[in-house]
């Protein structure tokens, strides 16, 4: 991992946070998809080669989420800012593993500290019922900025324990050539959820022809490049 | 700025403050302040009522909102009975729930992402990437500001006018699109990940990819893709730290 310094820490923080805030609040310009945020941390970092894969394969993952209403899902984007870090200036095939195992274990956080705000709004929610009941629009406006407010305090906490982490296993973790076979792992997984979610989505009909059409067609890409 | 700008604005944050009790409720009602304004000096009663109406339980996608907002403002504004501005509302979550998730979720998001996943993997990451956010972001408001627009359009009559639109035929669409670009992206995506790697660890990329998938028919959402891989990915960790 490169070393973070006062500026750079200070932009990954700026930066993760606006992208965990981005997941569901506030704009859902998808700057939040892995392959976003992981590519932007990647720039800063100075490692597109090895950042960009990394977040190609949170994004696999991420391909695999329908982010419904109440449903609980991962929150991916905090999370490739912290795996994109901790693989930086690695070898790439070595550190593509250990960051993407990193990565998933703070999207899975990420979703659970979604549940904690939820659930925070709507005790909120029901401490103001009187001046809801009232039509105050005052009392509208102070419980969606006292919301946005929460979900910048967790997109900031959860790019903070990110880093915390890759930071720390980035000074620990000797460069083994063994961890090749995590990376193996990690891919094939990646590749496993999306395709899943693909399958699933797809059905019996018209969109599983298109998307056997796309994978043939992705083949013959791969093949002649 | 325009009372409908300003509602246009604060629908980009309409899930700011979502909760499991009133959903977007409350960003909905946030929303709808600005356009209710005109009601305050005409009616006042009626606007502390259509107040809390706004900010009542609803659900949607986030993005076609607009369309719920813009019809109960607008029937708020013809006198429309409260109790059939609440059950408008009420009718409308499934609707735009299933069709904004149809178009967007399940259509432009996968094609646009499975796009810039090949154009990554091809050797153009910043084209690629920048032409997505530009691309998705435009759909999304032109979209969003369509729906805005309709909603105040039509009031209660929202349903045919969403019936009658341009977005089931768009969503059925967008999700074929969707389905070819992932399978593109999947082969490709493989592809150049895998590249460097000798045949055997290749085999094994495969194989546990074959398992996670025989594992999501066998067992459902009771092994979610995340699990089989923090699983899988912890075991691999463990035998290479032992391995050295």
């Amino acid at each position: 991992m490169s070393s973070l310094h006062g500026v750079s820490l200070a932009f990954l923080l700026a930066w993760g946070t606006a992208v965990g805030v981005d997941l569901v609040s506030w704009p859902q310009a998808m700057i939040s998809r892995p392959l976003i945020a992981g590519a932007v941390t990647a720039a800063l970092m100075g490692d597109l080669e090895g950042g960009l894969r990394v977040a190609l394969v949170m994004e696999l993952f991420a391909l695999d989420v329908l982010p419904v209403g109440a449903s609980r899902y991962p929150d991916y984007g905090p999370a490739t800012v912290g795996a994109v870090v901790l693989a930086a200036g690695q070898p790439w095939e070595a550190a593509l593993g250990p960051a993407v195992l990193l990565g998933l274990l703070a999207a899975v956080l990420g979703g659970w500290s979604l549940q904690w705000i939820r659930e925070d709004n709507a005790r909120s929610i029901q401490r103001n019922a009187a001046g809801l009941a009232a039509g105050e629009t005052r009392t509208i406006a102070r419980l969606q900025y006292a919301g946005l407010a929460r979900d910048v305090l967790r997109s900031f906490g959860l790019t903070a324990v990110s880093l915390a982490a890759a930071a720390a296993l980035g000074a620990r973790m000797p460069m083994l050539p063994s961890l090749r076979i995590v990376t193996a792992v990690a891919i094939g997984a990646g590749l496993a959820a999306a395709a899943g979610g693909a399958l699933r989505s797809a059905g019996r009909g018209a969109r599983m022809r298109w998307l056997a059409a796309g994978a043939g067609f992705g083949l013959l890409i791969t093949l002649v490049r | 700025m325009t009372g409908k700008l300003r509602a246009f604005l604060r629908l980009l944050a309409v899930q700011g403050a979502w909760s499991y009790e009133r959903m977007l409720g409350v960003g909905v009602g946030f929303a709808a302040t600005p356009i209710l304004e005109d009601l305050k000096a005409a009616d006042p009663s009626r606007y502390s009522e259509a107040v809390v109406r706004s900010a009542e339980y609803f659900n949607s996608h986030p993005y076609i909102a607009g369309l719920a907002l813009g019809a109960s403002v607008r029937a708020e504004y013809e006198l429309v009975p409260g109790h059939q501005i609440s059950r408008l509302r009420t009718a409308l979550c499934g609707p735009l729930g299933s069709l904004g998730d149809r178009f967007f979720w399940a259509g432009v998001l996968p094609a646009l992402i499975g796009v810039t996943i090949v154009g990554v993997a091809l050797g153009h990451p910043i084209v690629a990437t920048a032409s997505f956010l530009l691309v998705y972001n435009g759909i999304r408001l032109v979209t969003s500001a369509w729906a805005l627009r309709t909603g105040l359009a039509s009031g209660i009559r929202v349903g045919t006018a969403i019936g009658a639109s341009w977005l089931p035929a768009a969503a059925d669409r967008a999700g074929l699109i969707a389905g070819g670009a992932i399978g593109m992206a999947l082969a490709v995506a493989g592809g150049w990940l895998l590249e460097p790697f000798p045949l055997p660890e290749v085999l094994l990329a495969l194989g546990v990819m074959l398992f996670g998938l025989l594992g999501a028919w066998r067992f459902g959402s009771r092994l979610p893709a995340v699990r089989f891989a923090l699983l899988t990915l912890s075991l691999a960790a463990i035998w290479a730290w032992r391995v050295g």
